[in-house]
């Protein structure tokens, strides 16, 4: 064999020891999802012979899971339309304003990428319970926003810096009031950029344990991270419905990536951290 | 409207935002940290810079700090050294590539949450799947969480397992905006494999490399749901760091101006640190 193919073949190995090391955890928990009771506890075998949903159908019958579904979907939802909103309008002024302070904005937003979770999450915490919003998903969805708003602006500020002025001055010419030109000719060529900040802010929330942990105490209010995690705090330890939890919890993520990678690595790329 | 007033309006939410979620969150929590509160609906009363001199006289405090950094410095190393590794190797061409390049990401897509849980049921003491395999090496047990070490070795291999991908991912597309003359070049002068790597790809890759380091060493320095999750501070609150200390001070101790103060510390001393590292490593500003 030539020695380029034998180094293309190393390659391939190595690569799939890459794939084993990143998704076997993955693999593992989805299979020990849907492993019966006695097989779970006792064998070790990589590949299951008999399969149950036994422990879907106790997670969605005798527990708060299904609620705490919802509230993280209203949760992230929220978070990402006011997030797209007002990033959308705040980038795109300081992208174009003409006049120094505007930095202003962009360094604060660069700052609060920086603050430990509780420097904000005591006051808001503190603020809501005055205001008697205390332990409410409104007031977690605020928590978040301090998360997604940043990483909305900073990227959306980039992206429309990079198109050039003449688009919208020729919109104008045209005819076109300002907010018409942004609405008809901006907001369509940003497409990409808008989706990448989307992706980024649904992870965030949904994703999120430590504001969650911290701005809801409430058992009803709870969404999916927290409340899976108090399972585990419990005295009954069922791995069946922890693991089942915790793929349905994963499951839309996985999914969006599939589709959405492309923008998922660019916004990477650009610094939009998560975690 | 004309134009002039669309663009007022926008900057108006922008200000307005800004200081409702940014600017005032943090002045609320410094101006907390001068107050003794013993909860949160109960009435604060001025202390001064009492909350600070219990803090910093607090044997807790400088222990968090100490093994705050040794987690975060441990962890960013670990993810770095694996991440540029993995980067080199996806950077080569060969078959399933595409997908190898995807499945090394997914890590990073998954909540916290998920993953400790995920790692909690593989270590198992009686049937979790890296116990069982390590028993049939004939190898003894590990104790994931009972000794200060293994606990603290625990988060850093979970943190480094998450978190990697963003490394990759970054250097990744860095790599790809190497001209391949200057490997060439490099080639042609005889050099190895090694020296290309620490002579042309490092040097190209430094102004990446800068803000990945800044963003992990940030993310990985503020870090509470791991720890939390993972082994609560213990054992004996030998993993705590700046921010499960602070919550629990706040919400398990109801010391808020104590956790507050905590919490201000934090930041200050992270700025103090991301100060000096701007200066050893300046940004090239475009």
């Amino acid at each position: 064999m030539p020695k380029s193919t034998v180094k293309k073949f190393l390659l391939s190995l190595v690569g799939l020891a890459i794939v084993v090391y990143s998704a076997f955890p993955i693999y593992w928990m989805v299979v020990s999802s849907v492993r019966p009771p006695e097989s779970l506890l006792s064998e070790v075998s990589l590949i299951p012979s008999v399969f149950t949903l036994e422990y879907y159908r106790n997670l969605l019958e005798l527990t708060d899971y299904p609620k705490h579904f919802a509230n993280s979907v209203i949760v992230a939802g929220s978070t990402v339309v006011i997030t797209m909103i007002l990033a959308v309008m705040i980038a795109y002024a300081v992208a174009r304003y003409r006049v120094r302070g505007k930095k202003a904005i962009v360094v604060a937003m660069l700052y609060a990428y920086m603050f430990p979770p509780l420097l904000v999450a005591i006051p808001l915490y503190a603020l809501f319970i005055k205001i008697g919003l205390g332990d409410s998903l409104i007031s977690l969805v605020a928590a978040h926003l301090t998360l997604t708003l940043p990483l909305g602006v900073w990227f959306l500020w980039g992206f429309f810096r990079n198109l050039p002025f003449q688009i919208e001055e020729a919109a104008m010419v045209d005819g076109c009031t300002r907010l018409g030109a942004f609405i008809r000719v901006v907001l369509p060529l940003s497409v990409p950029g808008l989706i990448t900040v989307a992706v980024f802010s649904f992870l965030l929330s949904w994703t999120d344990y430590t504001f969650a942990v911290i701005m809801i105490s409430s058992d009803v209010n709870k969404t999916i991270p927290v409340g899976l995690a108090s399972m585990i705090g419990s005295f009954d330890l069922r791995w069946g419905e922890v693991m089942a939890g915790s793929t349905l919890i994963a499951a839309p993520l996985l999914i969006v990536f599939t589709f959405l990678s492309k923008y998922f690595i660019q916004g990477l790329g650009a610094g939009a951290v998560k975690g | 409207m004309s134009g002039k007033s669309t663009i007022y309006a926008f900057l108006g939410v922008g200000l307005l935002t800004t200081l409702l979620f940014v600017v005032m969150p943090v002045i609320f929590s410094i101006s907390l940290s001068f107050y003794r509160m013993e909860s949160f609906v109960g009435v604060p009363e001025w202390v001064g810079l009492q909350n600070y001199v219990s803090v910093l006289s607090d044997f807790e405090f400088w222990r968090a700090l100490a093994s705050g950094t040794i987690y975060a410095v441990l962890s960013i190393v670990l993810q770095l050294v694996l991440g540029i590794g993995l980067a080199l190797i996806l950077n080569q061409s060969f078959v399933g590539r595409g997908l190898v390049r995807g499945v090394s990401i997914l890590p990073y897509l998954l909540p916290t949450v998920i993953v400790v849980l995920t790692f909690k049921w593989m270590v198992d003491g009686s049937v979790g799947i890296i116990t069982e395999l390590l028993d049939s090496f004939g190898l003894p047990d590990v104790r994931w969480f009972e000794t200060p070490s293994a606990a603290m070795m625990s988060n850093v291999l979970v943190s480094v397992w998450m978190w990697t991908p963003f490394v990759t991912t970054c250097f990744l597309a860095g790599l790809q905006t190497v001209p391949d003359s200057l490997y060439e070049a490099a080639r042609v002068d005889g050099t190895n494999a090694w020296q290309r790597f620490i002579h042309v790809t490092l040097p190209m890759l430094k102004p990446i490399l800068t803000v990945v380091i800044l963003l992990r060493g940030i993310w990985m320095f503020n870090k509470f749901d791991v720890i939390w999750l993972m082994t609560k501070g213990g054992p004996l609150g030998s993993t705590e760091n700046l921010a499960v200390m602070s919550y629990r001070r706040a919400f398990a101790q109801f010391d808020v101006g104590g956790g507050a103060a905590v919490a201000t510390l934090s930041f200050l001393i992270l700025s103090f640190a991301i100060f000096l590292y701007f200066r050893a490593f300046p940004l090239e500003t475009d």
